[in-house]
C-alpha cells in the first residue's frame, strides 16, 4: 500500500498530526510505503491525483482525506481496505 | 471624513450594488448609517474592497476572500497561513484546467469526427457521440 501526505511546509497542524498517523500506518500495513509530500515542490503531482486541500492523504494514488483524519479514523480506513486486499 | 456608498464606490470603481453584495456576504461593513439611513463608510474600507476585488479576479471565491481577510485580521495567523490559502486556489485552478483540457480534447476527437456537410441533424457524429456518453442511443428515441 502506497499512503502519500500532501502537506504545506511549516504546517503546524500537520507536524501534530503525522507522526502519529505514521505510527498508526506501520503498525497496521509494516510494508506499507509512507511519502510526506510538500505540495508546493510536488504540484504536478498533487493535480494529477486531484489533491485540492491542504493537508491532503493518497492511498494507492486516490485521495481518500482531504484534510487530516485522527489517528482512530484513518487507522478505520486502513482496516477496510485491508479486508478488501 | 465619512463617505457615502456612492462617493466610496465611485473611488473604488465598483457599482454600489457590488458594495451591498460584499455586505450581505459580510465582507465589508459600513462604520455607521446617516439620520437618514444611508450607508457610511470610513476611508479604510477603500483598500478593503480594492484587496476583494483583486483577489476575485485572481480566481478566489467570495468565501475563500472572506476567510483571508479574517486570517488577516487574526493575531495568530502568518503569511504561510496565506500561502496556503493561495496554494489551495492555485491547485482547484490547476484541477479546473485539468478538466478543462480533457474536455477540449473530447471536443478535437468529436471535430474530427464530424465532416461538417450538409447531412441531416439526424446523422450528426458529433450529437451521435454526446448522446452515447449520456447512455442515450439517438435510435431508441
Amino acid at each position: 500500500m502506497r499512503i502519500e501526505l500532501f502537506y504545506t511546509p511549516g504546517c503546524e497542524k500537520c507536524a501534530e498530526t503525522k507522526d502519529e498517523l505514521r505510527a498508526a500506518a506501520k503498525e497496521l500495513i509494516p510494508d506499507a510505503s509512507w511519502r510526506e509530500l510538500n505540495a508546493l515542490d510536488e504540484l504536478d503531482y498533487a493535480v494529477e491525483l486531484g489533491v485540492v486541500t491542504l493537508p491532503s492523504i493518497a492511498i494507492d494514488g486516490n485521495v481518500v482525506f482531504s484534510s487530516l483524519p485522527n489517528p482512530r479514523q484513518f487507522r478505520r480506513e486502513l482496516r477496510k481496505r485491508i479486508g478488501h486486499r | 471624513m465619512a463617505l457615502t456608498i456612492g462617493k466610496i464606490a465611485n473611488l473604488a470603481n465598483v457599482s454600489t450594488d457590488t458594495l451591498r453584495y460584499y455586505e450581505r456576504e459580510r465582507l465589508i461593513t459600513p462604520a455607521a448609517k446617516s439620520s437618514g439611513g444611508y450607508r457610511l463608510y470610513e476611508r479604510d474600507a477603500l483598500p478593503r474592497i480594492r484587496f476583494i476585488k483583486q483577489a476575485q479576479r485572481c480566481g478566489f471565491s467570495l468565501t475563500d476572500i472572506r476567510a483571508l481577510l479574517t486570517l488577516r485580521a487574526e493575531n495568530r495567523a502568518c503569511c504561510r497561513d496565506v500561502r496556503r490559502v493561495a496554494l489551495e486556489k492555485k491547485l482547484q485552478l490547476e484541477a479546473k484546467i485539468k478538466a478543462m483540457k480533457v474536455m477540449s480534447k473530447a471536443l478535437t476527437n468529436l471535430i474530427r469526427e464530424c465532416s461538417g456537410d450538409a447531412r441531416a441533424l439526424a446523422d450528426c457524429p458529433i450529437l451521435a457521440a454526446l448522446d452515447r456518453a449520456n447512455g442515450l442511443g439517438r435510435t431508441a428515441r
